[in-house]
């Protein structure tokens, strides 16, 4: 056995003794806050077995081991449904972010350690309601106050903000130069004066987004982490930082095996569904795309293994995934016919075929919306030309609005 | 389980695509499609001299005892040229059922000049539009052979045939020599491939399998010809991928290059999507196939392959024809060699039909 497949096995060891306390049937039936406490008792029992931040430094709290481990823990990790959603992004994004380019290594060490075990929540705050997958089009700002600056504006489609201790933002310090060039980088306290948080329902019926409103609200020069005016790059390296994450070929909804047990206990014309040739063959052509994004994984693995860089087809799995998924949702309640008008808010989508497909198009748009990833693929890998931006080069405050 | 490609198997898959590259001519595939009962000569020579014949051959029988992994990147490089040879996938298929079933004297007899590429083979299985009916027409009995085998691959220059066929109530495989077959050339929108209708009346022939045995090789043997098809598949869609791109990137319409416009750059990077999925389900089945692991999964393993190079390779003639416009459609501009091979392929080692049901089968266990 490879350490890699030792490393598993304990993993999943671990994980087995604890799945009763924290795993998908421990959960069923909690409201969010409920949730969230197991959660962060989760995250604790998981610091102290000793498998947070695995590929973090140890002198951070975390294992140093590598990212190859750190792969395959979560992939172990999201077979049993553990209360993680929470500090997904949070220790996804801005805590590694915070490592890197926050100066004060004391300060980062206690937000670092608190992170890991889910005492504190770290969100990222960077879509705005002028714009999502145009980044650099935002308009929060940041001015300069004495030795500090002042932070005005507002963010949104914030996950988790509601419960969030701390968040990475980036606002705009100057307007006259070109939207990508007047951009800079902070840390910002969520409980500071001036933070206001308001919840959005989605579709889905949850409110694990935000509005996050900031009025005022001071910041000292310290809590900046890029130089005045270099924040997209920081923003740039926080949206890059680990290009191969656990993926789910499944699109984060119900695994392909539930489409088949449910074809096979309901009938289409007298006869069981799986008999019919439509389903078949959506079974058939899902069962290929999914083996392809997951034999893509297999492959990318066996690369850093190896000591290579994996290649940029792994970017395909969300963009394929997902809208996959959604249609397969979609066929799922067609199956169930007017048995499959029912719903039950509460439901997992990873579950259930409604949740699924009510979540989907979240999916479809939060991390890169389709038409990103697309435009992503075709210029920085096909080497096609970006698209006609009209604003480029020109100082952000003469852009038409 | 999934690959990375050894050295040895890079070094292959280098060559293959330098040499093909260099003696690829769209002309004479062109001039090909014009005509009945010619192979493209150049590439069939440059696979007997680059030992591709031999391939997949056990060194024992003059081969150089390779697998589907090499095969199949042999494959994936003349899929890229669209070279117009149908010996090698079927030959293959034909070596692997006399290797597997033949007496010691007819592996002797014939897999030596496979290896050579003194001989060929083809494989006759389908009926109609079934790719393996489960109880064929044609009829085995008492050392000869009767029936009909349609628009069988290779089938105007192959030297024999293994054939799907009854034996006592029985499905079986059997070895014929074509040299006592009818053979009626069917004129196709893909001539180089050689189809022909077999006809067979009361010719000697000689019995392989029989019953479950030659029902799971014939199936062994066809998911691993739908293996070097998909990877076939795979590389013409690349190539078409390739084609798009360097298109979009130099063609101009309303001032800037059509690649700019995201109705033209996501539809290639679609393409990209469809090619990456197929090759990685066609690298994960020769893998399996070469481990000889269990059936089930590789029969799985070779319908995902085939199901997305399938999906890839017509999608991408599809679009890789629209990005071009009205140049696309010319006979000249030849994208049209690629349309008709993605179509033929498409049906050489069974449809999308036969083989969504034969994967929905292996994951249920339940047959429509």
């Amino acid at each position: 056995m490879s350490d890699y497949e030792a490393f598993r096995a304990r993993a999943r060891a671990w994980l087995q003794s604890v799945a009763g306390e924290f795993g998908r049937e421990a959960r069923r039936g909690l409201g969010v806050e409920q949730d969230l406490a197991l959660g962060r008792r989760y995250l604790a029992a998981r610091f102290d077995a000793g498998f947070a931040g695995i590929n973090w430094p140890t002198e951070m709290g975390g294992q140093g081991l590598t990212h190859i481990e750190k792969v395959i823990f979560d992939t172990e990790e999201m077979g049993f449904g553990m209360p993680t959603a929470y500090f997904g992004i949070s220790l996804g994004m801005p805590v590694p972010i915070l490592m890197r380019f926050c100066e004060d290594k004391a300060f980062v060490r206690e937000r670092v350690l608190k992170a890991l075990r889910g005492e504190e929540i770290w969100c990222q705050l960077f879509s705005e309601p002028a714009g999502g997958s145009d980044l650099a089009g935002l308009r929060t700002r940041a001015e300069v106050d004495g030795n500090g600056w002042k932070l005005n504006g507002q963010k949104v489609w914030t996950s988790w903000a509601q419960y969030c201790d701390y968040g990475v933002i980036v606002a705009r310090t100057d307007p006259t130069v070109p939207k990508h060039k007047g951009l800079t980088y902070y840390w910002v306290d969520m409980k500071a004066p001036g933070v206001e948080v308001r919840p959005i329902k989605l579709a889905g019926g949850d409110s694990h987004v935000n509005e996050v409103f900031f009025d005022d609200v001071r910041l000292e020069d310290s809590q900046r982490m890029s130089p005045v005016g270099g924040g997209f790059a920081v923003a740039m390296a926080t949206l890059m930082i680990e290009r191969y994450v656990a993926t789910d070929s499944g699109g984060f909804g119900p695994h392909l095996d539930l489409f088949v047990d449910l074809a096979r206990d309901v009938e289409v014309n007298g006869r069981p569904a799986i008999e019919d040739g439509r389903i078949r063959s959506q079974i058939a052509r899902n069962h290929a795309m999914r083996a392809g994004l997951e034999s893509i994984t297999t492959r990318a693995m066996l690369m850093m293994q190896a000591g290579m860089e994996p290649g940029p087809e792994g970017s395909l799995n969300k963009l394929v995934a997902v809208r996959s998924r959604q249609k397969l949702s979609e066929l799922a309640i067609d199956l169930q016919g007017n048995a499959g008008l029912a719903f039950d808010p509460h439901a997992s989508q990873k579950e259930n075929w409604t949740a699924s497909w009510l979540n989907a198009p979240t999916g479809r748009i939060a991390g890169g919306a389709d038409e990103m990833l697309l435009n992503t693929i075709a210029e920085r890998i096909l080497g096609l030309p970006q698209d006609h931006r009209p604003d480029k080069g020109v100082p952000f405050n003469q852009i038409p609005a | 389980m999934s690959i990375l490609l050894d050295e040895g198997q890079q070094a292959i898959a280098t060559e293959c695509r330098r040499v093909l590259e260099a003696r690829s001519d769209k002309g004479r595939l062109l001039g090909l499609l014009e005509q009945v009962g010619a192979c493209d000569a150049v590439f069939r020579d440059t696979a007997v001299e680059q030992g591709w014949t031999a391939l997949a051959i056990a060194e024992e029988h003059g081969g150089l005892g390779l697998g589907l992994i090499e095969l199949g990147l042999v494959a994936q490089a003349a899929g890229g040229v669209i070279a117009g040879a149908p010996f090698l996938t079927v030959g293959y298929g034909a070596a692997r059922a006399l290797a597997e079933a033949g007496a010691a004297e007819v592996q002797a007899a014939w897999l030596p000049r496979l290896a050579s590429g003194a001989a060929t083979a083809t494989v006759a299985f389908a009926e109609g539009n079934a790719p393996l009916p489960p109880r064929p027409t044609t009829t085995f009995a008492g050392g000869r052979l009767t029936g009909v085998k349609e628009g069988v691959v290779a089938g105007l220059a192959a030297d024999i045939a293994v054939v799907w066929a009854m034996n006592e109530g029985e499905p079986a495989l059997v070895l014929v020599e074509l040299s006592a077959a009818m053979r009626n050339p069917v004129d196709g929108f893909d001539n180089s491939r050689l189809y022909a209708d077999l006809a067979f009346a009361d010719v000697p022939a000689m019995l392989l399998a029989q019953g479950d045995a030659a029902r799971a090789l014939a199936l062994d043997v066809l998911a691993r010809m739908a293996v070097v098809t998909a990877h076939e598949q795979t590389g013409g869609a690349e190539a078409l991928l390739t084609i798009a791109r360097d298109y979009a990137v130099t063609r101009k319409a309303f001032g800037q290059p059509i690649g700019a416009f995201q109705s033209v750059k996501h539809r290639i990077a679609e393409l990209y999507g469809l090619v990456e999925i197929a090759r990685a389900n066609c690298i994960h089945a020769a893998a399996l196939a070469d481990a000889s692991q269990g059936a089930a999964d590789f029969l799985i393993a070779a319908a995902d392959a085939r199901i997305s190079a399938t999906e890839a390779y017509d999608a991408a003639a599809r679009d890789c024809v629209q990005i071009h416009g009205g140049i696309g459609v010319t006979w000249e501009q030849g994208l049209h060699l690629h349309m008709r091979r993605a179509r033929s392929l498409a049906i050489e080692q069974g449809n999308l039909l036969f083989w969504e049901d034969l994967l929905v089968d292996q994951l249920t266990g339940e047959a429509a």
